[in-house]
């Protein structure tokens, strides 16, 4: 490390290094863009609703190998006069080999339906040698054990967040990130509400996607954080300027490192999402939304909302 | 992090020599593989292939059991205070103690629960008796768990796991598994052996003949018929293939599913994905009333033939409800092999008592049938020759070596004290597991490449203190996982290509930081110490709310899902670590010691 190897760079990468946007003029356009994408989600939860996984809902989910390649619908009607109930059937390639995911709903014994499976699948393919790789078993009643488990933890998650940003900011600021954190899960499932069943992955709601959204909910916090911290050194600093021009500046001066820091994550997510496998997917696409969701809000939900606080406040007086 | 590569050097090397070397290999370094087995980084059972199942302790069942003199009332209770704690977190016996006492807050609960070895007497308080569930309730688990252990011992798995979750859960994980049909059988068979003596065969055909009454004209009634046509069909044995086979619809839901057979103990002959339909129908309360008194009806163990459609039938008997001998009297099993046929049988050896009680059964009951039935499914039904001394007995025609195995494996564990029920199982085979390693490892390396790749482009030499903080920190978490006994998961997996991603973010906000304070005139020493002064709270916010959601994630989660939370909050520890201490000293070290610049971009 002789010199800095600034020879070799051909441009001088610096992203909104001395930024001066209007953020918080323009603001509304912030609530009116947040408001349609929520309103779109309400209307796609009434409309669509969220399709639970096997986590959640209870049921049995089997990945089965084939030798040669199947075509979803057929396997699905094969099996519909085996099974006693209509299975949902995916097809997929993994490292060339030919994959089915088949879920079902019932109570019989897991051992029947499994040979039902490869025998229905083996009489009507003939030749396509199934075997069962996975099999994944919830019982009605533990699935409800884990939703609740879900519930609680996404509860108990946003509460700590919340006491945490109030102990260590004012209660605006809590009153902000966790307005910010409810847009971020609300935009996010309802993207799933969308978009389940329109493309080529399981927008299924399991635990993976819980653990997904409570990752967004820490990492989404993350950004907003940063610029709370800004706004709180900042109203130290110039205390003659007006609150909108602190939070302004602030937001500004941290913009670069916000679209940094969630650049380098969208990166690593994305390589989840094109590398991870078929049991990722959803997890990687869960928070690739939500990064970027998160990101919008931190700047342009969280603070404005402690602006709207404090100004509320001081008119009141 | 060493006991990890050293135990990858161990199998890379085994997997080179041949069979015999490889064994012997294994023999001389037995000490010191465990060793570094124990000490490595260990994969979950979504990465190594295995079965990992949740078991649920039925205390229900367990409390019906422990009761006697039970009413209406009793039954009506405990299946409310069933589906009560089906949406809630509470015990059930807090729940059935509760309903109790709502519907009669003077009753006493020690009306059913009399026990004098429990002390549990007429004047006993609800508060006793319940306190006594408890213990019960307790001890099952505890029982139900070394019972477990000793089966799978018995079965023979490496490295088997298998621990307590809550109050009435266990969680078994065994690695490898090559047969998880044969595995579920021995872990959730409760290995209730039973001898019970059988239903007259007299009886037997009038009661097929009522019952097929009673779904053919679909009303109920008790007075005997003599329809010839149908004492015909019940008393010719068809061949199996007629009657299962005939799609046309005989007009009567029974018959739809069921051969009637109505000879000897055998009320008919029902197929494999039928038996559901047949359990129904024979469970309704007016036809249970047509049984003779003391009669149920069960399926035998192996079919006794096949549909054309390859569906395997099975026999329906009928049982007498009271249990004549229990397998508490069996001292030992074997597996055997019929002299003539060389079919697997298991020969089973009573006590003394159980000895003298076999003897008498026996001899009381020469040209008739005794069940021998094991968690309500008949194994065998031989029709008894003569009085039987000296309490052997056996169960014969087995399917394969293996079964016989597995029912040798159960009596010798031992009986559940009360029924498990599999609530939760993920079984994964190793070459699935293999891929999502690759998928896994490939994921990490390539988002490693990438983000790394970026810090360079971006801040220059600092960005590459950066990435070298980004692969001690890699090497960090899984040094804490491995330190911890931590699993990695696939979702662990993502943890860490997220990690990777989140890590450099500390690292972002200190060089903006720095590149601030360089914009405002400072000399590079001060920028820097004034950069990563003012950076460390903003850092230290942020990363301590996603530590308490890998908290969080981490009690609610089961297996794969705390896997994720765990590395999540070692890679949070590791980070704040690497990328606030070591990349400080390094720039210090450089600048301060070296007097050489540092670029940040």
């Amino acid at each position: 490390m002789k010199k800095p190897i600034r020879a070799i760079t051909v441009i001088d990468m610096r992203i909104f290094e001395n930024s001066n946007l209007s953020i918080i003029g323009s603001r509304r356009k912030g609530y009116i863009f947040s408001g349609i994408l929520i309103l779109i989600s309400l209307i796609s939860f009434a409309v669509n609703g969220l399709e639970l996984g096997v986590d959640f809902k209870g049921g049995r989910e089997f990945v089965i190998e084939t030798s040669t390649v199947l075509d979803a619908t057929a396997v699905r009607s094969a099996l519909a006069s085996v099974l006693s109930s209509d299975p949902e059937v995916k097809t997929y390639v993994v490292e060339g080999v030919d994959q089915l995911l088949v879920r079902t709903v019932g109570e019989e014994d897991i051992d029947v339906v499994k040979g039902q499976l490869i025998r229905g699948i083996a009489d009507a393919f003939p030749g396509s040698e199934p075997v069962i790789e996975k099999t994944y078993v919830v019982s009605a009643r533990f699935a409800k054990d884990l939703e609740r488990g879900a519930i609680y933890s996404i509860i108990g998650s946003l509460l700590v967040i919340f006491v945490y940003v109030l102990i260590r900011f004012e209660w605006r600021f809590g009153v902000g990130a966790v307005t910010a954190l409810f847009h971020d899960v609300l935009i996010t499932l309802g993207v799933f509400s969308i978009f389940q069943g329109h493309i080529g992955f399981s927008l299924q709601i399991d635990q993976t996607i819980v653990a997904a959204f409570l990752s967004i909910v820490g990492y989404s916090l993350n950004d907003t954080v940063v610029v709370f911290d800004r706004i709180r050194e900042y109203t130290g600093l110039f205390k003659s300027e007006n609150y909108d021009t602190i939070i302004n500046k602030s937001i500004n001066n941290t913009l670069s490192r916000t679209i940094i820091t969630s650049g380098t994550t969208l990166l690593v997510v994305v390589v989840l999402f094109i590398f991870g496998g078929e049991v990722l997917r959803g997890f990687a696409f869960a928070l690739l939304i939500g990064i970027l969701i998160g990101t919008y809000s931190s700047i342009f939900v969280a603070s404005p909302i402690v602006l709207e606080l404090r100004n509320r406040a001081t008119k009141g007086r | 992090m060493y006991p990890t590569a050293q135990n990858y050097l161990i199998k890379s090397e085994i997997s080179s020599l041949g069979d015999d070397e490889a064994a012997t290999y294994r023999q001389d370094n037995y000490a010191k593989i465990r060793s570094v087995e124990e000490k490595a980084l260990k994969l979950g059972l979504d990465l190594l292939g295995g079965m990992h199942v949740t078991l649920e302790v039925r205390v229900e069942a367990l409390i019906s059991e422990l009761a006697s003199d039970t009413d209406e009332a009793f039954f009506d209770i405990l299946r409310v205070a069933t589906t009560e704690v089906e949406t809630s977190d509470e015990s059930i016996i807090n729940v059935f103690v509760r309903e109790f006492e709502r519907r009669d807050p003077n009753a006493r609960l020690s009306r059913y629960f009399r026990n004098e070895t429990a002390a549990i007497t007429r004047r006993s308080s609800n508060e006793d008796v319940a306190a006594y569930l408890r213990t019960e309730a307790d001890q099952a688990v505890t029982r139900a768990i070394s019972i477990i252990r000793d089966r799978v011992d018995r079965y023979g798995v490496t490295e088997p796991s298998i621990q307590q979750q809550g109050t009435r859960r266990v969680i078994v994980e065994l690695p490898g598994i090559d047969d998880p049909d044969r595995i579920r059988g021995l872990l959730k068979g409760t290995a209730r052996l039973e001898f019970r003596l059988m239903v007259d065969p007299a009886d037997n055909v009038r009661t097929l003949q009522r019952v097929i009454e009673f779904y053919e004209t679909g009303v109920d009634s008790t007075a005997a018929s003599t329809d010839s046509s149908l004492v015909a069909a019940a008393d010719t044995t068809l061949d199996i293939n007629d009657l299962l086979n005939s799609n046309q619809a005989s007009g009567n839901v029974l018959l739809d599913v069921m051969q009637p057979f109505g000879q000897g103990v055998t009320f008919g002959r029902v197929a494999e994905q039928d038996t559901a339909t047949v359990n129904r129908l024979m469970s309704d309360p007016r036809v249970v009333a047509l049984f003779p008194r003391g009669v149920s009806f069960m399926y035998t163990s192996s079919a006794v033939g096949t549909t054309t459609e390859g569906h395997e039938v099975y026999d329906l008997l009928g049982v007498r409800d009271e249990i004549e001998l229990t397998g508490d009297v069996i001292t030992d099993a074997r597996v055997d092999f019929e002299q003539f046929s060389n079919t697997p049988e298991v020969t089973m050896v009573m006590n003394s008592e159980g000895s003298r009680t076999w003897a008498r059964l026996t001899g009381a009951n020469v040209g008739s049938n005794v069940a021998i039935v094991l968690d309500g499914v008949v194994y065998s039904y031989p029709n008894v020759l003569q009085r039987i001394t000296g309490g052997r007995s056996n169960i014969t025609k087995l399917a394969n070596q293996a079964e016989a195995q597995d029912i040798v494996t159960v009596l010798k564990s031992g009986a559940l004290p009360a029924p498990v029920e599999i609530v939760q199982e993920s079984t994964v085979g190793p070459s699935l597991g293999a891929s999502s390693i690759r998928a896994g490892l490939y994921s990490v390396l390539v988002g490693l490449f990438f983000v790394a790749l970026f810090m360079i482009m971006y801040y220059r030499t600092s960005g590459l203190i950066a990435n070298l903080a980004l692969i001690l920190n890699l090497i960090f978490i899984l040094g804490i996982l491995a330190g911890f006994g931590a699993t990695l998961t696939l979702p662990g997996i993502a943890g860490i290509v997220l990690t990777i991603g989140m890590a450099v973010d500390a690292n972002v906000l200190i060089f903006e930081r720095i590149r601030e304070e360089q914009s405002t005139g400072k000399t590079l020493k001060a920028s820097i110490e004034g950069g990563y002064a003012k950076a460390l709270s903003a850092i230290f916010d942020s990363n301590i709310t996603t530590f308490f959601v890998g908290v969080i994630l981490y009690s609610f989660g089961i297996g794969p899902i705390q896997g994720f939370a765990v590395t999540l909050m070692a890679g949070i520890l590791s980070s704040m670590f690497t990328a606030i201490v070591f990349t400080r000293i390094i720039m210090d070290y450089v600048v301060i010691e070296k007097k050489k610049s540092v670029s940040f971009g």
